[in-house]
């Protein structure tokens, strides 16, 4: 079980993945609405591991992951993302993130993936 | 032409026949007396151990064909290669990516995509996966980055132990245009046309999917259970859902209300 951070710019992704995380069992420890919050509650919060939205306004997804990873390199990023989106998702890969989930999300595969990266 | 054990559903019983396998025919003995010639099997499904064949002669027969594992590869694998189907040589990835996370070791394999009625066939040397067109919940050309270049894929939505995969297939641009259009005029009775959702009807049709129970989707919306039951029901009559557990609130009576106060003293004291 970890403590989690979740940053999506839409309400309703965050409640949705926060009801997932929370039935996992998982500490929701704050919520950002911009990759530019991510990076700001990641600094102040340390969690165990992000789940990070890619196309965001301020700093998207990817730009707010590689400043995470400047700030703490052993950072787990677990990045959301849209179908048709992967292309951004080998970007983020490259830059660091250690795993990905593509909307709509199902709630054990979510579980699993967080599971996978918490492990890593 | 080699004999295997099989049980075959002859006037609506399963009888045991030892079935001769060709490389173009199979032969099944008396009491069932037919000789099936893979080039008329005008459709194969499978569930579970069962595999399905329609066979078009002058009228259509349906086998039924029950047998262990490693008889049904050969037997899928024959019927594959010459039934009566759309068929061409491609690329495959099934499934590229199950319930919203990229499988991480899929790959790329080299085989054939078959056409059939009720299915899709993806089948290599390894694998034989088939997608039944009731399954598929959209088929769409799209890009897809292949050994670094952004390339020209189908990709194939479909339902699988109750969760959404993809799966991609890889070939030659005018073939995949020929097998694009193929694949839309085969599944046109899953067509969405007419299929519209308001704003909160797609949150509540995701969080359905997302495996959210109604209690925990009029938490999250914040809509009280009139309203919910109001887009279930618009869901119901769009064909989108089905009804899977029908769940009752209950107030106590007097009686139970007694039951329980006694219970709680009888705890205290």
């Amino acid at each position: 079980m970890g403590k989690i951070l979740i940053v999506d710019d839409t309400l309703f992704m965050r409640t949705l993945l926060k009801n997932i995380l929370f039935s996992g069992g998982h500490t929701i420890v704050g919520e950002a609405g911009d990759g530019e919050e991510g990076v700001a509650k990641y600094k102040e919060l340390k969690p165990d591991l992000v789940t990070m939205d890619i196309v965001m306004p301020k700093l998207n997804g990817i730009e707010a992951l590689k400043a995470i990873k400047v700030f703490d390199p052993a950072a787990r990023i677990v990045m959301c993302t849209a179908v048709g989106q992967e292309q951004m998702v080998k970007l983020a890969i490259k830059s660091g993130a250690k795993g990905y989930i593509i909307k709509p999300f199902q709630a054990p595969k979510v579980l699993e993936e967080v599971k996978n990266v918490l492990a890593s | 032409m080699k004999e295997v054990p099989v049980k075959i559903q002859h006037n609506n019983e399963w009888i045991v026949v030892k079935m001769g396998i060709g490389e173009d025919r199979i032969v099944l003995p008396a009491p069932v007396n037919k000789e099936i010639l893979f080039k008329t099997v005008a459709d194969i499904a499978e569930k579970k151990n069962i595999l399905i064949i329609t066979v078009k002669t002058d009228a259509e027969t349906v086998y039924k064909i029950l047998t262990v594992e490693k008889v049904l590869q050969v037997l899928k694998k024959f019927i594959l290669a010459s039934c009566n189907a759309y068929r061409l040589m491609a690329y495959f990835m099934s499934p590229a990516i199950r319930g919203g996370v990229m499988i991480k070791d899929a790959q790329w394999d080299k085989g054939s995509v078959v056409v059939v009625r009720s299915g899709i066939w993806f089948v290599s040397a390894t694998k034989q996966i088939c997608v039944p067109v009731n399954d598929v919940a959209e088929i769409e050309l799209t890009k897809r980055d292949v050994q670094g270049k952004p390339t020209d894929v189908i990709k194939i939505d479909h339902l699988e132990s109750g969760e959404v995969s993809s799966s991609f297939v890889l070939c030659p641009l005018s073939t995949l245009q020929v097998l694009y259009n193929y694949l839309r005029d085969t599944t046109k009775s899953m067509d969405m046309k007419g299929t519209e959702l308001d704003g909160v009807d797609q949150q509540v049709a995701m969080l359905v999917y997302s495996g959210m129970d109604s209690h925990a989707i009029e938490n999250m919306l914040n809509i009280p259970h009139k309203q919910l039951d109001a887009v279930y029901d618009k869901i119901l009559k769009l064909g989108l859902g089905e009804v899977v557990t029908i769940r009752r609130e209950i107030q106590l009576t007097t009686k139970g209300v007694r039951y329980i106060s006694d219970a709680t003293k009888s705890q205290t004291n």
